[in-house]
């Protein structure tokens, strides 16, 4: 009876690993895949403009960014809130390379 | 005479685009001079100064201002709102909104209308199934601000997470948007706002004729400018009593409370630095503002000036 049932635990015991390494990959998984970003509100983009050109943005999900094509210039968004400093503001060059942001 | 065509040919520098660097470029020409309170500082400098104050202090903004006030500056805020009489659907900026003050109170206001509005529409239809009375309330709840809106502007990203974190705090979920914007170079189209707002603000600003200015080019023709600011007192000898506890109090205050006495010194002094309430009603009616009055309140230590784009 004992060995029987010690064979069976024996048996359990790696698939019970396999699973909870797969839960804990998983797991792994997910935590880097999320990462709380705090939502930008599109509704926004209706009022806000560069405000230098006073022309309207476009918003750059990958970035998390607000972009003025005609400027080239980019405004950043920290915490869902809009940052339209031209000083904060990253240049984006034609060859798509960063340029000094100047920060106030 | 060299300084001003250097300046001039770095304005139209600035017009194309590579803008940022030139715009960097032209703060390095020996730029005008103006006041950080009672010191002498280059215009540029100032904005920088300004933003580190308050930067330092944004945690403990509204403790201050209770401390230092007594909690009158609550009632002066109020007041405005009175003034403002906003109704549902209006479309408020409130520029150097910081913590969100005057935000909440626009909210609370144009809530507390709406519900008044549906009172008095619910009492005047006599015959109402349950199904019509439910129907309505849950229209209200959809539209309880009945389409309002407060984007709240500040140059400082610190005091707007203030403000956001307070927001979350006391529920304020819809109707509120939080941009950071230069009050001289505002982010918005033209003719967009009901009513522009800066309470407590606008002496912080560097060139305050180009703040006055954008504040007229994002309000809808009708729109109306508040401000609410520290002006002069007129009685002398309240005046003196201001004075011993601007300069002795409240920077000892701004050190125990805020650990910062130099923010509050600067503001003490950036207070007697500020135009005198018929000086300033001059600067809003030079930025195309009619019907421009102000009233004082508390002898004149604040004031709420206020102007039509007509």
């Amino acid at each position: 009876m004992l060995p029987h049932g010690l064979l069976r635990l024996s048996a359990c015991v790696p698939l019970w690993r396999k699973g909870s390494r797969a839960l804990f990959s998983k797991a792994a998984g997910n935590g880097g895949q999320q990462e709380p970003k705090p939502p930008f509100d599109a509704s926004l983009l209706q009022i806000l403009v560069c405000p230098l050109s006073k022309k309207p943005l476009r918003y750059e999900e990958s970035t998390n960014e607000l972009i003025n094509e005609e400027l080239g210039i980019a405004y950043p968004i920290t915490d869902g809130i809009p940052n339209m400093i031209p000083q904060a503001a990253r240049m984006i060059g034609k060859d798509k390379q960063e340029g000094e942001p100047e920060q106030t | 005479m060299a300084a001003s065509r250097a300046a001039a040919s770095c304005r139209a520098w600035a017009a194309r685009p590579g803008r940022l660097f030139w715009r960097g470029l032209c703060s390095q020409e020996p730029d005008r001079e103006t006041h950080f309170g009672f010191q002498t500082v280059s215009e540029s400098e100032k904005g920088e100064k300004v933003y580190q104050v308050f930067e330092n202090v944004a945690k403990k903004y509204d403790l201050m201002n209770d401390s230092m006030s007594l909690g009158v500056h609550r009632v002066w805020k109020d007041i405005l709102l009175r003034h403002m009489n906003p109704y549902p659907g209006t479309q408020l900026l409130d520029v150097a909104g910081g913590t969100g003050d005057i935000a909440f109170r626009f909210l609370n206001s144009v809530r507390s209308h709406r519900e008044h509005q549906v009172r008095q529409k619910l009492r005047s239809h006599q015959n109402l199934s349950w199904q019509e009375i439910t129907k309505l309330y849950q229209e209200e709840e959809q539209q309880s601000l009945g389409g309002s809106h407060v984007v709240v502007c500040d140059i400082n990203t610190e005091m707007l997470k203030v403000g956001k974190q307070k927001a979350q705090h006391l529920g304020y979920s819809e109707g509120l948007s939080w941009v950071v914007g230069n009050a001289e170079e505002l982010p918005f189209n033209d003719n967009n706002f009901d009513i522009y707002t800066i309470a407590f603000g606008i002496r912080n600003v560097t060139h305050i004729d180009q703040a006055l200015q954008e504040a007229y080019r994002v309000l809808k023709p009708g729109g109306r400018f508040l401000c609410l600011e520290f002006s002069h007192v007129n009685n002398s000898i309240i005046s003196s009593l201001y004075d011993l506890y601007s300069f002795q109090v409240i920077p000892v205050l701004g050190e125990v409370i805020a650990g910062d006495w130099k923010a509050y010194q600067y503001l003490v002094e950036s207070i007697r630095r500020f135009p005198a309430q018929e000086e300033f009603k001059e600067m809003i009616e030079d930025a195309g503002f009619l019907k421009v009055h102000y009233q004082n309140l508390s002898s004149g230590i604040v004031a709420i000036h206020s102007g039509f784009k007509l």
